[in-house]
Order: structure tokens, then C-alpha cells, then sequence
């Protein structure tokens, strides 16, 4: 890890040095298993009682690791403690839409929504369970107690995490005893860790480091890279711009310098075929500079014009490589395009600013993570009342309600595939790669990492060294 | 951090305002103490308050003006200026720089749980540095125009201008990954401090070489030595009595002047590259995350390090010289 987690409640932070913990420290009431599909895990089953109303059958005899059960109570008080209002969470994108959970019996709870929740499921296997003492302002320091396969029994300060097997573990017992989780701050260090086998695992490898590693893990990531649009600034408001902007980026030669092949361009929509609400019709904009010019012309703007581009310093894999890299074949079609590198909370207060305000950002790099396997995570990009969202078309507005408003699949398809060709004519961004994690391993451990970028432990084992 | 000049070498001729009472020399450092100690107190309190904005930081993102109104009051900071850096002065007084946001507890606690590590390393970095400096410059300073000379020239030169975490990554695969000798990094066994020692006194070693192959190049040429010589004083001797003797205070003022400027910067790059659990990392982080509390104890901790350094070094260098006096004032002509 190349930073410690600030806290173990896992309710309250979402990044990945906190989650390789709290992964297996904590448990969800669903879960994805290996296919993606969402199963039942701490929940045995759910149903869905109205439009606004599910019911969730927990699972029996579990307990935390402190003796206290896992029962209704419990469940229902996770719930309504990260649905607090008044509770800072970076996991906010879950809990959208969740009103308040109940006990029903010892064994059942039940979850209101405000509106028809289609995601609801999805939503669920990212808000972990926790006790009744998380209430307690120690809990995620001194006090870190879940359901889960292990149990932290050391945190050394800037040095390492230590977790050890939880003996009363209501599922099968993991392979591994135990694990470390270490900080390395620097990524040449921690691969030269992995090197020597002080290390079996390593996040986040460089594309140029992955031939180095003993072994190298690859997921196709749910991630997609993209150039936001402010599509409310002036030069940016005719789609034929947009659209000339996407012809202008070769992005195949970007997959295959920046990032050595480790990503791959994606088919103009923040999915794989695989995801809801893909549109198989859509492809991605073909690398045309002479097309690109000629949109321009027609546009008005047969001499290009002056633009920023956004990005954030040291947030995404060669996130700052690839702006250089979209400066430069905008400047090939004659936008002369200079990029803006900001730290991280800059650029996150440069995301909340409204497309209409003066100081709106006009170009923004940023990758769209989209854990739900479902179009519907987007929607705050792309609707008009959208939070982040720099774009208003009616077209795509009518497709986002109507596929939230539905919990039939088929429709619900159909409204997103509407929405993603709408998008494709009237682009909200710049279409780039599908990511990809590259994890570096020791030749000893055996592992498949997940594209929804879980951490279970409990999957890892430990082979004889090759 | 600090960029100035090092000392200047040998006191050759020691300027008569440097003739002072130990009791003089220390009333002096007292307040030259107070001063530096009060200006950088006055740049974390300026870079805060009035750079920054504490209540910005502190309000989620999303809150309205009249919530940061209502904070801003709540927390003080509508007093005025004067007001509220005489509020900070009683915080620090007791060691009070606030509540770290990312870690969630006082600020000093996590600079106070690291600060032995960091202080550890830079012992054993200046052990390294002053072996490289003093060996490595008695020996090509007595034997001027060698080849051991050069190689020791070249080294030193390498030293004070290639960037530290470099050399440091260098050690890391040469000595970690090929050789299997140490381990790479982290603090997890003792063999551990090897690496990140080494790189620290290489970097630090080189310039003490200079000054000490000057310094005994200098005593080398004097015409007692040729005297000595003749007397058929044995070489090793001559070397080891009078020339190393004879610049002491330079030496010891230097590695002095070097062990500070480790706490002035230069040691926490090495702790990043090297994993080990110091305030490097943690200041690094802190930043990253907007943590204003940590960065600010930090930096206060390590002013008053380097101020600590200076203080006992020049202390030291009293001592050891005699021309300055051994204890009382009246011993000195004035």
C-alpha cells in the first residue's frame, strides 16, 4: 500500500489502502461472487415488497468478533448509521436513495427506498455490516470489530497492519493464518519489495513496471477514462465540436504507448458488453484528424480556439501522460489545447463547480468507476440536475428516468441503450480506455482479483514457490 | 529547507568577537534560540491562518456560508490577528496543534509516535556520514595528488550533487534485489537501518570530506609538521596527534552543521524511498491530504531540532577549542 488508511470504519472512507482491510474485516449483506452476479452472503435472502420496500433475511448465528451478534438490530442500525445525513462518508454514491432500514424479527429487516430502486442490490454489496458499538468514537481506531474471515490485530502506525484469522468465522476458514498489510510510499520500493519476496502483493504496478514483477495479476477494471465536456462554454456548446474532438484522439496509440497495452480503447460508453445497459450498436469514434477538422470548419471554427484541460497530479494511472498526450492531437486538429494539473481536493472542488458558473472547468480528465456493473452510475455525470454533470438534453433526461423508474430489466436496457446512442451524438466526453489494474504477486500466491476492486483474503493461497 | 553557507573552515585566526565566556556564548544561543524558534512559530501561525483557510478545511465541502460563519465563530478565528496568534502561543505552549483530520487524533501524538524513528535513523546516518567525511578526508587530505585522493575527491563530488532518493533506489536494487543482503525496506529487523543509513551518510558525508581533506591539507603544509618531520616524528603520528587534533572543532562543527541540515529536509525523501516509518512519510501523506495540523507539529518539531543541533554543536565547538576559553571568563583576555 503506498498509504495508510486513515480509518478502519468502513462506512466512512472507500479507498483502496482502507478496503484491502475492511474487506475482510467486514461483510455485506450481498455479495458479487466471481462471475459478478450478486449473491446472498450475510443476507440469505431478499424481496422486493413494493416499489419502495425490501425485505432481507439475515443469516443465522453469525457473530461479530467482539460475541455480539449479527442480528436484525444490528443490521438495520448499519444501515441507518451510513444513511445518516449527519455522517461523513465517502460511500455517499451508495447510499443514494435509502431511506431508513427496520427490524422486522430477530431475523428479517426491512429497507424503504424513496423512490423505485432498481440498484438497490448492487448498493448493498458495498455498505458494510457493523456492530451496535460502532456508535463508540474509537470504532475504526482502537476499536475495529466485524463479521468478517479475519480480524486486525495490530495496527503499527506508519508501518503495517497485521490481521489474523477469525477462529469464529461463521463461513468456510480462509487458507491464509494471517496477512500484513504494509505502507511503501514509494512504487519502485515496493516493487523491489516484491522483487525479493518481502512482499506477495503489490497494488497498482506501473505498466512499465508489470515486466519486472515475479507475476503479474490483470483485471479488466470497471473503469473508464474519459475528457469531461463543460458542454456550456461557448466553444464546447455544438456537438459537431464534440464529436470532432473524439475523431481527434488516436486511441489506440494511446493503450498501446502510455500505458504498454495495459488498457484498451472502450466502445463510447462507461461499459462492457457484459454490463446493463450496454448499447452493442455504439462503437467508438474511429481516429479520423481529417473528419475532426472538417466538424470543426463547419462548426465555425476553422481556426480552432484556446482550451484548459484539467487533471489531477498523481490520482490516476498516467492520468497526467494521457492529458499531455489528448493536448497534443487536439493541437493536430487545431485546438490549441494546454493542460491544467491540480492536487487532488483542487480538482474535486473544480468537479462541484456548475457548468454555467464563470470558472467552470471547460476540458477535465477522470476515470468513471462503475462498481455497479450498471449504466445507472453514471447518471450524475450526464442528467441535467446531475452533480457533477456538465450537459442537459432532454433525450438522455427521459431515458435516465425511465430506466430508474423500472424495476424491468428488458425496459430498463432499452432506456440506457437509448441514452448511450443519444451520448454518442451529442458526446458528454471524450471517449478514452477501459482501464486496467495490474497487480504485481510473488510466483507463490494465487489469486484472481476482481474487476469490482474487492480484496477478499479469504481467495488468496499460497502455492509452493516456482 | 535551510540553504545557507556551511561553517567556514578551520579557526585558523579566531576573530575576537568569537572570544567570549562559556557563560556569554550560552546566554547568546539562548537568545538567538528564542528568536528563531518565535520566527518559525510566526510562519506556521501565517501560513495557516491567513494563506490557508482552517475553516475551509475543516467544513465539509458542501457546507453554506452561514455554516462557515457559524464555525468560523465558533472556532475563534473572527478574533483579531493579534488575538488569535496569542491563542495559538498557548496552544503550542501545551504542545496543543490541533486535531488531525486525516488521523483523527492530536496532531502532536502522531508526530511525537514517530519522531525516534526519524531521530534514530539521522544517528546512524551521521555515524555513517562522519566515517565517510573523517576517514575519507584525513586520507586524501594527507596524501594530496594520490590516487586515493581522487577516488575520495570523485566520491564526495558525487555525493553533494546526484539527488539522494536516487542513490537510494540505486542501493535498494544493487544491495536488496541482486545481492539479497538487506532488506529493501520498512523497518521490520535491524538489518533494516542499513541501507537508508548508508544512503543518508553518503549524501551527508560528502561534504564533511571536503572540508576535512581542507582542513588537513591545510595543518599538512604548515611548517611545524616540517619540523616534526625531521625530528623523525612517524607519519601516522603527525597525522593522527596534531593535524586531526589541530582541526577538530572544524570537524565537529560540520558534522554538526550536517546532522541539522538532516532534520532540515534532506532525511525525509530517504524515508520515503525507503519505507521507513518517520516523519518523511508522514508529513508527505499529511499533505497530501490537507492535514494542516501534522504538517505544522512537524515542522515545529523539527525547528526545534535543528535548533537543538546548533545549540549543543556550538557548545561543543566552545569547549573544544581552547583559544575560546575553558569555563570561566576571566581565564580570557579581552
Amino acid at each position: 500500500m503506498s498509504t495508510e488508511p486513515s480509518t478502519l470504519d468502513p462506512q466512512a472512507v472507500n479507498d483502496r489502502a482502507s478496503r484491502v482491510v475492511t474487506d475482510n474485516v467486514f461483510e455485506t449483506l450481498l455479495v458479487r461472487d466471481a462471475n459478478a452476479a450478486i449473491t446472498p452472503h450475510l443476507a440469505t435472502g431478499y424481496e422486493r415488497v413494493d416499489d419502495t420496500t425490501w425485505t432481507f433475511d439475515l443469516r443465522a448465528g453469525v457473530t461479530f468478533s467482539d460475541g455480539t451478534p449479527f442480528d436484525a438490530e444490528a443490521a438495520a442500525a448499519s444501515i441507518n448509521r451510513i444513511v445518516d445525513p449527519d455522517y461523513t462518508t465517502q460511500r455517499t454514491s451508495y447510499t443514494e436513495g435509502i431511506e431508513a432500514a427496520s427490524v422486522v424479527d430477530a431475523d428479517t429487516i426491512s429497507i424503504s427506498t424513496d423512490g423505485p430502486d432498481p440498484v438497490l442490490p448492487a448498493q448493498l454489496t458495498s455498505i458494510p455490516m457493523v456492530p451496535l458499538a460502532a456508535s463508540s468514537p474509537d470504532f475504526g481506531q482502537a476499536l475495529v470489530v466485524g463479521t468478517g474471515p479475519y480480524v486486525v490485530s495490530a495496527w503499527n502506525r506508519g508501518r503495517s497492519i497485521q490481521l489474523a484469522r477469525n477462529d469464529a468465522y461463521w463461513g468456510p476458514a480462509p487458507e491464509l493464518a494471517g496477512f500484513e498489510v504494509r505502507v511503501v510510499p514509494d512504487s519502485q520500493t515496493a516493487l523491489s519489495a516484491l522483487q525479493t519476496g518481502e512482499v506477495d502483493l503489490v497494488f497498482d504496478l506501473l505498466p512499465e513496471q508489470a515486466a519486472l514483477a515475479p507475476k503479474v495479476s490483470i483485471v479488466e477494471a470497471a473503469d473508464f477514462s474519459y475528457i469531461a465536456f463543460n458542454t456550456y462554454a461557448p466553444e464546447l456548446a455544438d456537438p459537431r465540436v464534440r464529436v470532432a474532438m473524439n475523431l481527434a484522439v488516436d486511441k489506440e496509440t494511446l493503450a498501446e504507448t502510455v500505458y504498454d497495452g495495459h488498457a484498451v480503447p472502450n466502445a463510447a460508453q462507461h461499459l462492457t458488453p457484459q454490463m446493463l445497459g450496454y448499447n452493442p450498436a455504439v462503437q467508438a469514434f474511429p481516429y479520423d484528424p481529417d473528419r475532426a477538422r472538417t466538424l470543426l470548419a463547419e462548426a465555425g471554427f476553422a481556426n480552432g480556439f484556446d482550451i484548459e484541460l484539467h487533471v489531477p497530479i498523481g490520482r490516476y494511472s498516467k492520468g497526467e501522460e494521457t492529458a499531455d498526450y489528448v493536448a497534443g492531437q487536439l493541437q493536430a486538429v487545431g485546438i490549441r489545447a494546454t493542460v491544467v494539473k491540480h492536487d487532488w481536493n483542487e480538482y474535486r472542488d473544480l468537479g462541484r463547480v456548475k457548468g454555467t458558473e464563470p470558472d467552470a472547468f471547460d476540458l477535465k480528465y477522470g476515470w468513471n468507476s462503475n462498481e455497479w456493473f450498471d449504466a445507472g452510475r453514471i447518471a450524475s455525470h450526464i442528467t441535467c440536475g446531475g452533480s457533477s454533470s456538465k450537459i442537459c438534453d432532454p433525450v438522455v433526461d427521459e431515458a435516465v428516468d425511465e430506466a430508474s423508474q423500472t424495476f424491468d430489466e428488458a425496459a430498463r436496457v432499452a432506456a440506457y441503450q437509448r441514452m448511450w446512442a443519444e451520448l454518442h451524438a451529442n458526446p458528454y466526453s471524450i471517449y478514452l480506455l477501459q482501464q486496467q489494474y495490474i497487480y504485481g504477486t510473488s510466483a507463490r500466491l494465487d489469486w484472481q482479483p476482481r474487476p469490482d476492486d474487492t480484496f477478499f483474503v479469504a481467495t488468496m493461497s499460497l502455492g509452493a514457490t516456482a | 529547507m535551510s540553504t545557507a553557507a556551511p561553517p567556514a573552515a578551520a579557526p585558523a585566526a579566531t576573530p575576537a568577537s568569537r572570544r567570549r565566556s562559556l557563560a556569554g556564548t550560552l546566554a547568546r544561543r539562548l537568545r538567538d534560540t528564542v528568536v528563531v524558534l518565535f520566527l518559525v512559530l510566526v510562519v506556521i501561525f501565517v501560513i495557516g491562518h491567513v494563506v490557508g483557510d482552517p475553516v475551509r478545511s475543516f467544513a465539509s465541502p458542501d457546507a453554506t456560508d452561514e455554516q462557515l460563519a457559524q464555525l468560523r465563530s465558533a472556532m475563534g478565528l473572527d478574533r483579531p490577528f493579534h488575538e488569535q496568534f496569542l491563542g495559538f502561543l498557548g496552544d503550542v505552549a501545551r504542545l496543543d496543534m490541533g486535531m488531525s483530520l486525516w488521523q483523527q487524533r492530536p496532531a502532536m501524538d502522531a508526530v511525537t509516535e514517530v519522531l525516534a524513528n526519524t531521530v534514530v535513523l539521522a544517528v546512524a546516518g551521521l555515524i555513517a556520514a562522519a566515517l565517510f567525511g573523517v576517514v575519507g578526508g584525513v586520507l586524501a587530505g594527507s596524501r594530496p595528488g594520490t590516487w586515493v585522493d581522487r577516488v575520495v575527491s570523485t566520491l564526495s563530488v558525487i555525493s553533494t550533487s546526484v539527488a539522494n532518493f536516487w542513490v537510494g533506489l540505486l542501493l535498494i536494487v544493487v544491495f536488496a534485489v541482486y545481492l539479497r543482503l538487506v532488506p529493501t525496506s520498512g523497518w521490520y529487523t535491524w538489518s533494516s537501518l542499513l541501507l537508508p543509513a548508508v544512503t543518508l551518510g553518503f549524501a551527508h558525508g560528502g561534504r564533511i570530506c571536503q572540508v576535512v581533506r581542507a582542513v588537513v591539507l591545510a595543518e599538512m603544509t604548515k611548517p611545524y609538521v616540517l619540523a616534526a618531520t625531521s625530528r623523525g616524528l612517524p607519519w601516522r603520528r603527525l597525522v593522527a596527534n596534531h593535524a586531526l587534533r589541530n582541526s577538530g572543532t572544524t570537524v565537529v562543527t560540520t558534522v554538526g552543521w550536517e546532522f541539522a541540515r538532516m532534520f532540515g529536509g534532506s532525511i525525509f525523501p530517504i524515508e520515503v524511498v525507503f519505507a521507513w516509518p518517520g516523519l518523511g512519510p508522514l508529513m508527505t501523506t499529511a499533505a497530501g491530504r490537507h492535514d494542516f495540523p501534522i504538517v505544522a507539529a512537524a515542522v515545529l518539531v523539527t525547528g526545534v531540532l535543528v535548533i537543538v543541533v546548533n545549540a549543543v554543536v556550538d557548545l561543543v565547538g566552545h569547549l573544544m577549542d581552547r583559544r575560546l576559553g575553558t569555563g570561566t571568563a576571566a581565564e580570557v583576555p579581552r
